[in-house]
């Protein structure tokens, strides 16, 4: 990654800081200033979600070609989306402190995010349970692959069929319908996209560690 | 002093999260540098 990537990534993501507390935003009634959360908070998951996903395509590479680069890929993504997922936590917990009045309320939201840091953290432990490469890729990448296919149903589907206080429809409403006020709606994109070019960044940082790591070990074992 | 701090709490707000990102950036700068090198090294 060349230096206009990285020094975009810093203008893009000041802007969104400046954006996100500078901007007049419209009253929402029950939000008002705390309505500003989406713009950071909104981006953090997404970026989860995609790493989770980029973390079960990788896995389903690594078990169609079985190179080894896969599986650090796959571990990386999986890596980065727990940070995420973590910051996308403390995010939305800071906010329920002010909105419900608790950092945490055991909301559906909250109990399916819990989960998946729990499903997520158990595929650290498997991989640091093995000692063979091979053997810790074949059965991380088996494991990246189911653990994905809970992801969408933790993040978009339980909160919606349980009852939940969490904002819904802040973005489109359930018939599709954009909800958003113009210049918040810009400023969230905008925001999802700068945060989305910061992501391939740790990723492209973390990946390229993890293969010196890589090559290091293997040098040693010779 | 409370006062300033109730008036302009946005900003200030503002000026935490920019010392956090900036922090944030060169950590991730070094650390993307220190790795070119390795890199490097390696070949």
């Amino acid at each position: 990654m060349n230096n206009i990537y990285k020094f975009g990534v810093l203008i893009a993501i000041t802007l969104v800081l400046i954006g996100t507390f500078v901007v007049p935003i419209p009253t929402i009634p029950g939000l008002y200033d705390k309505a500003r959360i989406i713009y950071l908070h909104v981006p953090l998951s997404w970026i989860a979600f995609l790493s989770f996903f980029l973390s079960m395509i990788n896995s389903v590479q690594y078990l169609r070609k079985k190179d080894l680069v896969y599986d650090i890929r796959s571990n990386s993504a999986a890596e980065v989306g727990f940070l995420f997922t973590i910051l996308a936590t403390i995010t939305g917990s800071l906010w329920a402190k002010f909105n419900w009045g608790s950092y945490w309320n055991w909301d559906p939201r909250e109990t399916s995010i819990f989960i998946l840091l729990l499903i997520y953290g158990a595929y650290f432990s498997l991989r640091s349970a093995i000692d063979s490469y091979e053997q810790k890729a074949k059965l991380a990448s088996v494991y990246a692959i189911i653990a994905f296919v809970t992801v969408p149903f933790f993040i978009f589907i339980m909160p919606r069929i349980v009852e939940s206080l969490h904002p819904a429809d802040t973005i489109v409403d359930a018939r599709g319908k954009i909800t958003m006020n113009p210049v918040m709606l810009s400023i969230f994109l905008f925001s999802l996209f700068s945060f989305t070019l910061l992501f391939f960044w740790i990723l492209n940082v973390k990946i390229r560690m993890e293969k010196l790591r890589l090559i290091r070990i293997q040098k040693n074992n010779i | 002093m409370y006062d300033f701090l109730e008036q302009n709490a946005m900003y200030i707000v503002l000026l935490i999260a920019l010392i956090i990102w900036a922090g944030l950036f060169i950590y991730l700068f070094k650390i993307d540098r220190t790795l070119k090198k390795l890199e490097g090294e390696e070949k």
